[in-house]
């Protein structure tokens, strides 16, 4: 079953909804996003009100439902 | 007249004012001995913080060198340590004895990655100041093998987070990452013509950010060493300097991170 998303940059603000299928996984989400934005080459993470998503989840294990609000995150790594 | 009470005898307690946050148990941590793995902007702002704190026992770790371009978020280096390139850890070491002559601080200058494993074992905490993912992962790998409570900070301009790892009951650095941080690893790898010569993103850095992130963990730090873990982060902390944000992020404990598998619990 498809379900639409709306992914936000944390960075700019900026939304893009995304149709995702219940065997898409997260990182295929983030990819998706960051490739869309254009992201430098970097660590992201995506955030579902308080929870991190796991890369390796699917859609639906990681429990995305239609119209859900997910956040893309550039995960600091420096120091 | 011998054994009299001072008028300023409170003034002469250098820990007097510390002894005074109830919560705060400065035997403790005047016992603990802190290891502290890179000594660029965060090493700088966390080795401060655990001085002051009243630590006497710091090992830092680092092979790198002091850079003109750390002098706008490096609170112990100058000019002069740029200048003659010294090494970060033995600058670092040095004007962290000037904060306080009590403390005896050690100096690895080597890669985490070279460390032996008898490091892990030595140290009651672990703060993790690192600048890339390879080096993080390895750090957290062998700091929840040894049961050894690591607290990592890491930032990107004005974000940061910081991430306590408490083995073997709490998710690790890696039960946080996915796919992207591993391509930034292999990239880091594959651009590697010599052991000098790597990919290495210059990325967007600054002070406060960097004071902030370094406080928080330097506080978790000391919650810890206090035996009072339940009012530890449980999460990941995200910090956003531009939106005033922070955000608390569930983490869960990823079945098939391989530190879990691979770690004594």
């Amino acid at each position: 079953m498809t379900v639409r998303v709306r992914v936000r940059n944390a960075e700019t603000g900026s939304t893009v909804d995304m149709e995702l299928e219940g065997e898409n996984t997260v990182q295929e989400i983030i990819e998706g996003a960051a490739g869309y934005w254009e992201k430098d080459a970097g660590a992201y993470v995506i955030r579902k009100g308080k929870k991190l998503l796991r890369g390796q989840q699917t859609v639906q294990e990681a429990n995305i439902i239609m119209s859900d609000d997910l956040e893309l995150i550039p995960d600091p790594e420096g120091g | 007249m011998a054994g009299a009470l001072r008028v300023d005898h409170l003034e002469e307690d250098r820990w007097e004012r510390s002894r005074r946050v109830g919560w705060l148990d400065m035997d403790a941590v005047r016992s603990a001995h802190a290891l502290v793995i890179g000594a660029g902007a965060l090493g700088n702002e966390v080795v401060k913080n655990l001085a002051l704190s009243g630590l006497k026992e710091i090992t830092i770790v680092d092979m790198d060198r002091v850079a003109r371009s750390n002098l706008n978020r490096c609170l112990f280096f100058r000019e002069e340590d740029a200048i003659s390139s010294r090494g970060k850890a033995e600058v670092l070491a040095e004007r962290a004895r000037e904060l306080d002559p009590q403390l005896h601080v050690r100096i690895l200058p080597n890669r985490v990655q070279e460390l032996d494993g008898s490091e892990f074992e030595r140290h009651h905490i672990a703060f993790g100041c690192l600048d890339n993912i390879a080096a993080r992962l390895h750090l957290n790998s062998y700091a929840y093998f040894h049961l050894l409570p690591l607290i990592d900070g890491g930032t990107l301009g004005t974000t940061g987070k910081v991430q306590v790892v408490v083995p073997p009951t709490t998710p690790c650095l890696q039960c946080a990452m996915n796919r992207t941080h591993l391509r930034v690893l292999e990239k880091r790898f594959s651009c590697t013509g010599s052991d000098t010569s790597y990919f290495e993103p210059k990325l967007a850095a600054e002070i406060t950010t960097t004071s902030i992130i370094a406080a928080l963990q330097v506080r978790e730090g000391l919650k810890l060493l206090s035996r009072q873990g339940d009012r530890c982060l449980r999460n990941l902390l995200h910090y956003n300097g531009l939106s005033n944000q922070v955000h608390e992020l569930e983490v869960a404990l990823d079945p098939d991170c391989p530190v879990h598998a691979g770690g004594r619990a």
